[in-house]
């Protein structure tokens, strides 16, 4: 009559316990010689240094993509990659672009109708037409 | 589960301080086995890697005028099993890997780079993460067993056993590895990024991470599935509880690893080898910045995780049970009586039977029929014995270690044990 055990594995969320920032790479793709990529030099040259210096947890390249539109792109820990093309942006816009891939989970958009999920037990249990006094009709 | 033993393992693991020369090290010391592919010497800091002398016969018939090289590799990395060390303070994904984890500057990235080489990508233990992972099992599965002790006292040795795997097992520790975003080379060899994890599925490693010992009897246990006790177990077998397998390689099945997208046991090696990176982190954080900051690290990235352990019970005889259960803590008799039922003649019946020990209700569930529903409600009574905790906040023996807690240490609830069966 001994209990037999099941095997189960612990899941983790991001956040309990320890936070692991889900952005781990980001690619700055520009142009020499493109009018696109004006402002993208100009981001490289003035905004990233402190932007790369203040997220050593991301691991960032920057390389040349001769005549092509300047592009981000962004490798996450679940495996995914988001791109953005930023031609024609202003260094600030691309700036608001790059913090929006770092801040970004790497799932796929879609549209939040519960604002809360959770993997705990419900506090408040669920109901039971089975208990309580009920309800006379 | 197991005494530490730290004082005996991480010894040689300082050597891989930086600005730590190993002159003292004999030569023959640092050479590995004879099938080793490593032709020179090799050393752990950088300051003795300047002392290899050039050589430029090395040649593999690239064109570096029309490839160059895009890393200025040091000579004869090409031709070492892994990384020398001294790549790694160039890696840009080892500083990032260590940035993501919080990692203390105390850690240097030439040990968080040597926690990524597993024994089967590089078979010297003065390179691979072998020792490091052996402190960090040894380390993570003290935490997490005196953590579930501590806080579930009731559990069932099979139950605690089940639990620890699933909190620090192998596949546990694999999705933590990779959800701190640690990725895999293709292949290892001396040229790669530091910052990858490197194993091999070609000649799996034979090290040892782990307690427990082989047994001599392990066939014939997989074989005819011979009774092994859980006294029995516990002293022979490893953190876990399952049988150290001594079995040697699957040779057909890894003769197919590269043929296709990989099978079961191929898989089932690169679980390990993440799973001894994990371990070997922690390892690395004890040995470099001490007891705290790894318990700490331990606790925020594989207790925090969330297990229910009251989905690892089978009970096979939950009535039984309970009643000699009773019978031990002098309760009186269970009884199980059916508290509401609705469409008994229907297709869908509910019962809701409730498990009374005199006047007090030990468990109650409802099932389409009331056998099940008393079976079911005697797992309930049986579980919220089992899963008795003294509190969310339970304080575990290393808490005294800690400098900043002064409370003196008050004993833990030791339970009498499981009910056993006749």
């Amino acid at each position: 009559m001994p209990i037999k055990a099941l095997t189960q594995i612990s899941t983790g969320r991001n956040g309990v316990g320890a936070f692991v920032l889900q952005c781990k790479k980001m690619d700055f793709h520009y142009c020499d010689w493109a009018g696109s990529s004006k402002g993208m030099n100009g981001f490289i040259k003035s905004l990233l240094p402190k932007f790369a210096a203040s997220h050593p947890q991301v691991e960032f390249s920057v390389s040349p993509r001769p005549s092509k539109h300047p592009v981000i792109i962004a490798q996450y820990i679940n495996g995914r990659e988001k791109a953005i093309c930023v031609r024609n942006m202003e260094p600030y816009e691309i700036l608001k672009k790059a913090e929006l891939l770092r801040d970004a989970s790497g799932e796929k958009l879609r549209k939040v109708t519960k604002p809360v999920q959770s993997i705990n037990e419900s506090v408040r249990g669920v109901w039971s037409p089975y208990h309580g006094n009920g309800l006379r009709v | 589960m197991k005494r530490l033993r730290l004082d005996r393992f991480s010894g040689q693991l300082l050597v891989a301080r930086p600005g730590q020369c190993p002159a003292s090290t004999p030569r023959s010391a640092l050479r590995s086995s004879a099938v080793s592919r490593c032709t020179a010497v090799r050393h752990q800091s950088s300051q003795a890697a300047y002392q290899i002398p050039q050589d430029d016969d090395y040649y593999d018939g690239t064109d570096h005028v029309r490839f160059p090289p895009l890393e200025k590799l040091p000579p004869r990395a090409t031709s070492l099993p892994s990384p020398p060390p001294e790549r790694a303070l160039q890696s840009a994904k080892l500083a990032a890997l260590k940035a993501r984890l919080s990692l203390p500057e105390k850690l240097p990235l030439q040990t968080l780079a040597r926690a990524l080489v597993d024994a089967s990508a590089d078979e010297n233990a003065q390179f691979n993460n072998t020792s490091l992972a052996f402190v960090g099992q040894s380390l993570i599965n003290y935490h997490v067993a005196e953590w579930l002790m501590c806080r579930y006292p009731r559990l069932p040795m099979e139950i605690l056993y089940a639990a620890m795997k699933g909190y620090a097992g192998p596949t546990s520790l694999h999705q933590v590895a990779r959800s701190w975003g640690v990725e895999h080379a293709a292949a290892p060899g001396g040229e790669v990024d530091p910052g990858l994890l490197q194993f091999s599925l070609h000649k799996p490693a034979k090290a040892i991470i782990g307690f427990g010992s082989k047994r001599a009897e392990a066939h014939g246990m997989k074989k005819y599935k011979w009774r092994h006790s859980v006294s029995n177990r516990v002293v022979f077998d490893d953190d876990f509880g399952e049988v150290i397998d001594p079995e040697a390689h699957k040779t057909e099945l890894l003769a197919r690893a590269d043929t296709e997208y990989g099978n079961e046991y191929t898989r089932s090696l690169a679980e390990q080898a993440y799973a001894t990176c994990a371990r070997a982190v922690v390892g690395a954080l004890y040995a470099h910045a001490g007891r705290e900051p790894a318990k700490a690290f331990v606790k925020a990235h594989i207790l925090s995780r969330t297990l229910d352990l009251s989905r690892l019970f089978s009970f096979k005889k939950p009535t039984r049970e309970l009643s000699m259960l009773c019978a031990r803590e002098d309760f009186e008799p269970p009884v199980a009586r059916l508290l509401s039922e609705t469409g008994r003649l229907s297709r869908t019946p509910v019962f809701v039977v409730g498990i009374f020990s005199g006047a007090d209700k030990l468990g109650e569930a409802a099932a389409p029929s009331l056998e099940h529903a008393r079976a079911k409600a005697s797992m309930n009574a049986l579980k919220s014995w089992y899963l008795y905790s003294p509190g969310e906040n339970v304080r575990v023996p290393s808490d005294v270690l800690g400098a900043e807690d002064d409370r003196p240490w008050e004993p833990a609830y030791i339970d009498m044990g499981e009910i056993v069966g006749r």
